[in-house]
C-alpha cells in the first residue's frame, strides 16, 4: 500500500503579491511588504490601516462572472495548480475530491444585501446567493468536474492547514486518488472590523517576532495544491514536486481567540505531525510559523516550538507581512510557501522583523538565504485554539506514513436537540415582517446545567451544540477526543447581528463579544472547552452532506489512532434572513418547513454494548442531469446492500428534490436481494442543511430497535452525496 | 465632574449583560477579572467599546487600558483623567 503515500503534482496561487507561484516567490525573495490601504469597500474608521488586499481584475483574470470573490479566488488558483500538474479531471474524475478550508466564504458579496437594504432601503437577494463557505468547494467540483468527496473546511485561520491534511487522510484511506485542497478567503467587512474589534491589528502593518510588534494585518487570497496518491502520479507520469509525509491537528480548548498562553495545543499539533511522519524534530529544517503578529501569538508559538524542539529551534520565519493574514487561506499560501522553499532550497525571510523580544527569546530567519532543506513545517493556529500542522518533504525522501483505509465504528451514544414544535415565527428588522411556520427547538431544560457567566457568552446555536454534546455523555478525562461538528450556515445569528450593527453604525461601536461567535468553528471550540477536548477539532461544511463530512473526519481519525473517542455532530439554527429570503424564493410551503437541530454521535472503535455500528461511509457528487440508476449503482457499489433493510432519506415534501430520492430507492429495489423500505425524517425535523443528522440519529434507532441494517443516503442541493451503512 | 460608581457599575452590567448581578453586589475595589466577577479578555473589549460609546475615550492597545480594567474605582479615575473636556 505505499502507494498510497500523499505527494503534490501542482500549485496555484492568487494573493496581494502575485497571482503566480514565481511572482509570490519574488516577494517573498525580495522581503517585500504587500499591504497596502483598503480599497475594496468603504471603512470609515480602518481605511488607511494596511492590508493585503488583491487590486487585480478578477473577471478578467477569467474567473467565473457569478461566484463570489472568494469563490472567483479559489477558481483562479484551481485553474493554476491543475494546469501546474498537467491534469485533466476528466481522466479520472470519481476519484478527484475537493477539499477547501474557506471560513468568509461570499460574505463580502452577501453583506451586500444589508448594505443596500439597511443604506438605499433596497432589497437584493441575489447578493446572498453564494453566501456558504461550501460554495467555492461546489463551484469548483462543478466547473472542472471533480465527483470525488467533497466539502468546505470552516476552523477560521487553521483552516487551509486543516483542509491540507483532510486531503492527505482522503488519499491516505483510498477515498480518492486526488484531491484539489487548499484554501480561499477574500477580505469581507465582517472579518475586517472584527479583528479591529479585538484589537488585533497592527496599524503600521504586521510585524511577526518582533520586539515593537502590536498585532496582525489583514489579507486575501486562494491556494491550491493538487494532492495526488503516489500510484496514480507515477501512472500519468506527473512530475512530483514535494511530499505531504506529516500533518497533525489539535485544540487548545482554553478560549475562544486567545492561545494557550503555552502553546500547549500548538505543541500537540506539531507532535502529531512528527509521529506521522516518523521524523524525529532534529530533521525539522525550516518552520514556517503561524506568526501573526499579536503578542499573544508568537510568544505562545515561541514556547510551543522550544517544547518541541528544545534548545535547537530550527530557522523559521513568517511570511504574513508578504500576504497579510488570509485566514483560511493562509495555511494554503503557506503550504506554497513551503514547497518552494523546499524546490529552490532557500529559507525565507521575516519581513518587519527588527528587534528580539525578550518575551520570545528567538530571531526568525531575517533575510530569504539559501539552505540544504529536506523536511519543513508549516503551523497554522484559529479561533477556537484551532491547530494544523503540516509537515513537507523533498520528493525523493521515502516517506514512513502508514495506510489507513476508514474503519467501522461503534455508536456508544447519541445527543440530540431536535425540534419541539411547530411554530410561528416573524422576521424582523432590518427585515420586512413576514411570518414564516417552522420547527423550532427549545427551550432547553438542561440550559441551566451551563455555568452562567459561560452562558452570557455563548450564542445560542453554541449553546445548543454544548448541550447536544453533553446529552451524549462526557467522556472519560483520559480519552483522547476529537470533536467533528459540521454546519450548513454556521453561526447565522451572530454573524447577522455584528453585521447589522457594524453598517447601521457605520463601524463606530464595533461588537467585540459578537465577532469570535460568527465563525463556523464556534460552536465545536466552545464543546471542546466543556469537554476538555484536546484531539482534532473540525467544521465541516457541505450544504445537505455537512454531518457526513464531520462523520468521514471522525471516523477517519479513530482509523488513524489520533483518538480514543470522537464526537461526529451536525446543527444548524434558524436564523431570520433564510426564513425571508425562503419564503421570498417560495421555498417554504405547508410540505417544507424550516428548521434546526444539534446531533451528535459519539464514535469508539473499541466500545463494548454499544448502540450500532457504521460498517461503510462513502462521500462523492452527482452528474448532472441526475441518473437515478447510476445513483442506485453508486450505492451498491459503494456499501453491502444486502446487509441493509431500510433506507433513511432526505426526501422533505419539495417535488423537485424528493423525485430524486424516489426514483433511486425504486432503482435499489431492482437490485437489492431483499426489499428496502423508505424512511424520512425532515417531516419531523424541518429543511436544514445539516438534518440529515437528524437521519442518522433514527437510522441507529431503527437499526437497534430492529436489528437490521438501515442505509442513510443524502443528496445535497448543489452536487454532493452520502451514503452510510447502519449496521445493529 | 466626579463620575458616579453607580451609573458605571450600570453602564458595565448593560455592556457586558451580566444578567443575574446589580450594581450594589459590585464592590468599588473588587477586581473585575480573574477571581472577581470572573470576566476575561474579551469583556475587556466590550468595555473598550463602552469606554468611547458613553465618555468618548479611545482605547486602541488593550495594554493601555489594561491597569484601567483592575477594578470599578481605577476604572472611574482612569475616565475622570482621559475624558475630553467638554
Amino acid at each position: 500500500m505505499s502507494a498510497r503515500f500523499p505527494v503534490i503534482t501542482g500549485q496555484g496561487v492568487i494573493a496581494a503579491p502575485g497571482t503566480s507561484v514565481d511572482e509570490i516567490w519574488q516577494a517573498i525573495a525580495a522581503g517585500t511588504c504587500g499591504l497596502k490601504p483598503l480599497s475594496l469597500f468603504p471603512s470609515p474608521r480602518y481605511g488607511q490601516i494596511p492590508v493585503g488586499e488583491i487590486t487585480r481584475d478578477l473577471i478578467a483574470l477569467g474567473a467565473p462572472l457569478r461566484a463570489s470573490r472568494s469563490d472567483k479566488l479559489a477558481w483562479l488558483a484551481t485553474r493554476a495548480a491543475l494546469q501546474d500538474a498537467q491534469l485533466d479531471p476528466a481522466s479520472n474524475a470519481d476519484r478527484i475530491g475537493v477539499v477547501l478550508g474557506c471560513s468568509v466564504g461570499g460574505s463580502y458579496d452577501s453583506e451586500k444585501f444589508l448594505v443596500t437594504l439597511l443604506k438605499k432601503n433596497r432589497m437584493r437577494p441575489c447578493a446572498t446567493r453564494f453566501h456558504e463557505c461550501s460554495a467555492p468547494v461546489d463551484l469548483i467540483a462543478n466547473s472542472f468536474g471533480c465527483y470525488g468527496p467533497s466539502f468546505a473546511i470552516s476552523t477560521a485561520c487553521s483552516s487551509g492547514g486543516l483542509a491540507i491534511a483532510t486531503a492527505a487522510d482522503l488519499i491516505q484511506s483510498g477515498a480518492a486518488d486526488v484531491v484539489i485542497a487548499g484554501g480561499t478567503d477574500s477580505l469581507s467587512r465582517t472579518t475586517w472590523a472584527g479583528f479591529h474589534s479585538l484589537l488585533l491589528v497592527d496599524s503600521q502593518g504586521c510585524r511577526p517576532f518582533d520586539a515593537a510588534r502590536g498585532g496582525m494585518s489583514f489579507g486575501e487570497g486562494a491556494a491550491v495544491l493538487i494532492l495526488e496518491s503516489e500510484e496514480h502520479a507515477r501512472r500519468r507520469g506527473a512530475k512530483i514536486i514535494a511530499r505531504v509525509t506529516g500533518w497533525g491537528a489539535s485544540c487548545d480548548a482554553h478560549h475562544a481567540t486567545q492561545p494557550h498562553p503555552e502553546g500547549a495545543g500548538a505543541l500537540a499539533a506539531m507532535q502529531a505531525a512528527l509521529r506521522r511522519a516518523q521524523l524525529p524534530p532534529g530533521d525539522i529544517h525550516y518552520i514556517n510559523a503561524h506568526g501573526t503578529g499579536t503578542r499573544d501569538n508568537d510568544v505562545a508559538e515561541a514556547k510551543a516550538l522550544k517544547a518541541v524542539f528544545g534548545a535547537t529551534v530550527p530557522p523559521f520565519s513568517s511570511t504574513k507581512r508578504v500576504f497579510g493574514h488570509a485566514l483560511a487561506a493562509s495555511g494554503a499560501l503557506e503550504a506554497v510557501v513551503c514547497i518552494e522553499a523546499l524546490r529552490r532550497q532557500q529559507l525565507p525571510g521575516n519581513p518587519g522583523f527588527q528587534q528580539i523580544d525578550p518575551a520570545i527569546g528567538l530571531a526568525p530567519v531575517t533575510e530569504t538565504r539559501a539552505a540544504k532543506l529536506a523536511h519543513v513545517m508549516s503551523n497554522s493556529f484559529g479561533f477556537g485554539g484551532n491547530n494544523a500542522v503540516l509537515i513537507f518533504s523533498q520528493a525523493d525522501v521515502t516517506p514512513q506514513t502508514r495506510p489507513t483505509p476508514v474503519q467501522p465504528a461503534h455508536v456508544t451514544s447519541l445527543g440530540t436537540i431536535l425540534p419541539d414544535a411547530v411554530v410561528e415565527r416573524e422576521t424582523q428588522w432590518p427585515l420586512p415582517v413576514e411570518k414564516v411556520t417552522v420547527h423550532a427547538c427549545g427551550p432547553f431544560a438542561d440550559a441551566g446545567t451551563l455555568n452562567p457567566i459561560q452562558r452570557r457568552r455563548l450564542s445560542r446555536l453554541c449553546q445548543m451544540a454544548i448541550l447536544a454534546a453533553r446529552r451524549a455523555g462526557r467522556p472519560d478525562p483520559s480519552q483522547r477526543v476529537a470533536i467533528t461538528l459540521g454546519t450548513g450556515f454556521g453561526s447565522l445569528d451572530e454573524g447577522a447581528i455584528f453585521l447589522e450593527n457594524l453598517i447601521a453604525k457605520d463601524e463606530a461601536e464595533p461588537m467585540p463579544t459578537r465577532f469570535p461567535g460568527s465563525v463556523h468553528n464556534a460552536p465545536a471550540g466552545q464543546i471542546a472547552i466543556d469537554l476538555a477536548a484536546h484531539g482534532m477539532n473540525s467544521a465541516p461544511t457541505a450544504d445537505e452532506i455537512s454531518f457526513e463530512s464531520a462523520l468521514w473526519q471522525a471516523m477517519n481519525q479513530l482509523a488513524c489512532d489520533e483518538a480514543d473517542e470522537a464526537f461526529a455532530g451536525a446543527l444548524d439554527e434558524l436564523n431570520k434572513y433564510p426564513l425571508y429570503l425562503g419564503k421570498r424564493w417560495g421555498v417554504w410551503d405547508q410540505d417544507n418547513l424550516p428548521g434546526e437541530a444539534a446531533v451528535f454521535a459519539r464514535l469508539s472503535q473499541k466500545a463494548a454494548g454499544p448502540l450500532a455500528r457504521i460498517t461503510a461511509l462513502r462521500l462523492g457528487r452527482f452528474r448532472q442531469p441526475f441518473d437515478a440508476n447510476a445513483e442506485a449503482r453508486w450505492i451498491a457499489d459503494s456499501i453491502h446492500l444486502a446487509s441493509a433493510a431500510v433506507i433513511v432519506t432526505g426526501a422533505q415534501g419539495w417535488r423537485k428534490f424528493d423525485s430524486r430520492y424516489l426514483d433511486v430507492v425504486a432503482e435499489l429495489n431492482r437490485i437489492a436481494p431483499q426489499p428496502l423500505t423508505q424512511q424520512t425524517y425532515k417531516q419531523d425535523c424541518g429543511e436544514f442543511p445539516a438534518a440529515s443528522a437528524v437521519g442518522f440519529a433514527r437510522a441507529v434507532t431503527i437499526a437497534k430497535e430492529r436489528g437490521c441494517g438501515v442505509l442513510l443516503y443524502t443528496l445535497a442541493l448543489r452536487g454532493g452525496k452520502a451514503v452510510c451503512l447502519i449496521e445493529p | 465632574m466626579a463620575i458616579s460608581t453607580t451609573e458605571l457599575k450600570q453602564k458595565i452590567i448593560e455592556s457586558l449583560n451580566l444578567q443575574d448581578i446589580t450594581p450594589a453586589q459590585i464592590e468599588d475595589e473588587a477586581p473585575l477579572f480573574g477571581a472577581g466577577l470572573g470576566l476575561d479578555s474579551i469583556d475587556a473589549l466590550e468595555l473598550v467599546v463602552m469606554l468611547e460609546k458613553h465618555y468618548g475615550i479611545v482605547i486602541k492597545d488593550i495594554e493601555e487600558g489594561r491597569p484601567a480594567f483592575r477594578s470599578v474605582r481605577t476604572l472611574a479615575d482612569f475616565i475622570e483623567a482621559r475624558r475630553p473636556s467638554a
